[in-house]
């Protein structure tokens, strides 16, 4: 990035307050000391792509866990005025539209009066490695940090909407959190599901990430996890549910977040697609993680390859890996299975004999026998890559 | 077993330590601080004007970050920023932020 960055110590003032929530304003003012910018919470080394609403890569090397900590977590907001404040007192999970009866919940309420539901899932942005498709597109230029493996603690969806009762002829279930536009001609980021969806077993509100309190620039105090599928529907900091006697249509779902209505999500690179649908499940992926592209390995020294795979909600039946630029491929060994959500790690013993450069590749497999592709798929939004990632390492 | 006083010590020293000082709790509220950052665009005709209105509701790095746009890509994106988002700007404004953001940020071509 070539932006000079600058800080002057700390939000002096608050922005907008309401019912015990605040919702952050930035300063504006330049600085002239020049340290790294550090988000609450957050590691300092994640990598700033916006700082006015907050969007934070987190760095590869990370991933050598099979759990991805709270503070090396990515962030991704839409819309300026993020949650920076917020009285568990005061807040309340409203559940609203066409029911039989409103809800208003409290957390005491979701911890107490709801069965807990626990489990590891893949955490991943549609535009996840958009800085890496030709032609380029406009959007977030993510590398392949914004995604993350976390252990998700919260209350069944469907449990709740069960209290409040789903009238007959409902359509969706709207989503939106606690964030708004900086202007009020910015649509607001609501997201929705068709009620089908939204009543599967596994869609879960979740109070807890990795055992602890949801971050705040990860959506304290609850979020949406639609395990799965693409983080765009994870709506941070929830606090509306709005049941929809017929399709929502705001922005988020009508325009934005759409792929190509095909097979593959892909067009030819430039063009424009005939007809889209919103985004869905993800695809799979695989990668390597250790060694780091570029790194220097000694010859002969017997060294292994570890990377991560995992696709949306199937397990992972096969990684193969290929150290001859995918002339052969061989089976990688798995790692700890913590079930379909959840990433693999995958680990392959090498000895370079000889010395020179090595093409590195990884190819996931499926347990329904989705893989990925050898040549990246292209779409105007920059969603989905999958393609068969490559690194290079010197053998000497 | 007893546990020694000067592990029971080590242990609370870790566990303050552990402690993100970042979030603040007082009693059920739970608070943080954004760190104040503004990041400017490179000099060129039109830096001011660009740098005001596309200010308004993001960080200026939402336009340093994107890939070299042709002058078709950023005039894209300057009318969605005005049709879908409603950044209040006049016809003149866009033909000088465009032109700047070509330009400055555009594809060298
Ligand atoms: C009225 C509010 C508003 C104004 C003013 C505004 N933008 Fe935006 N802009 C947005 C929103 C909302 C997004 C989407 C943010 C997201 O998804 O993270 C956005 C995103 C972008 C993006 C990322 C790519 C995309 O299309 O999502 C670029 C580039 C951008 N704006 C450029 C500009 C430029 C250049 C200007 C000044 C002419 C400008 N913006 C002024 C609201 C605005």
């Amino acid at each position: 990035m070539n932006t000079l960055f600058t800080r002057r110590g700390f939000l002096k003032t608050a922005g907008i307050i309401t019912a015990g929530v605040t919702l952050g304003r930035f300063d504006d003012l330049v600085a002239s000391e020049n340290k790294p910018i550090i988000f609450p919470e957050k590691k300092k080394d994640l990598i700033l792509l916006t700082s006015r609403p907050p969007q934070l890569e987190t760095p590869l090397p990370y991933f050598k866990e099979l759990i991805t900590p709270n503070d090396a977590l990515f962030v991704r907001w839409h819309l300026a005025n993020i949650p920076t404040s917020v009285d568990l007192n005061q807040w309340k999970l409203k559940v609203n539209g066409n029911v039989d009866e409103e809800l208003t919940l409290s957390m005491d309420d979701l911890k107490n009066k709801f069965e807990k539901a626990t489990y590891t899932a893949v955490i991943q942005c549609s535009g996840n490695g958009r800085s890496f498709f030709e032609p380029r597109v406009p959007g977030g230029q993510w590398k392949n940090g914004a995604m993350g493996n976390v252990t998700w603690g919260g209350v069944r969806l469907k449990d709740i909407l069960a209290g409040a009762g789903i009238k007959g002829g409902s359509v969706e279930i709207a989503f939106d959190g606690l964030d708004t536009g900086p202007l009020p001609s910015v649509p607001d980021f609501i997201k929705s599901l068709s009620v089908d969806k939204a009543l599967e077993d596994d869609i879960i509100i979740a109070y807890e990430m990795n055992g602890g309190r949801l971050t705040m620039l990860n959506g304290f105090p609850v979020r949406l996890i639609v395990p799965g599928w693409y983080a765009t529907y994870w709506v941070k900091a929830l606090d509306t549910i709005t049941v929809q006697p017929k399709q929502f249509d705001g922005f988020w779902m009508k325009t934005a977040y759409r792929i190509p209505d095909n097979a593959c999500a892909c067009i030819p690179g430039g063009s424009k697609p005939q007809k889209t649908v919103p985004i869905n499940r993800m695809n799979v992926r695989s990668l390597i993680i250790d060694p780091a592209d570029g790194q220097k390995i000694k010859t002969n020294k017997p060294t292994e390859i570890m990377g991560l795979a995992f696709s949306g909600g199937y397990s992972i039946k096969d990684v193969l890996v290929s150290v001859d630029e995918g002339r052969t491929w061989k089976e990688a060994r798995l790692g700890q299975d913590k079930g379909r959500y959840s990433w693999v790690q995958w680990f392959y013993p090498w000895r370079p004999a000889k010395p020179g450069r090595y093409t590195i590749m990884a190819r996931a497999v499926n347990s329904i026998g989705e893989s990925q592709p050898m040549e990246s798929l292209w779409n105007p939004a920059g969603f989905m890559r999958n393609k068969i990632e490559k690194i290079e390492v010197n053998v000497g | 077993m007893k546990t020694p006083l000067f592990l029971i010590i080590i242990l609370m020293a870790a566990c303050v330590y552990a402690q993100d000082a970042s979030i603040k709790k007082d009693g059920s509220t739970y608070s943080i601080e954004l760190p104040a950052v503004r990041p400017e665009l490179k000099p060129g005709d039109g830096k001011e004007r660009t740098e005001a209105m596309c200010n308004i509701c993001h960080s200026l790095d939402y336009i340093s970050m994107q890939p070299q746009l042709s002058r078709g890509g950023w005039t894209a994106e300057v009318n969605k920023m005005i049709n879908v988002f409603g950044a209040p700007m006049s016809e003149d404004d866009a033909k000088v932020i465009i032109n700047y953001l070509t330009i400055i940020y555009g594809k060298k071509d």
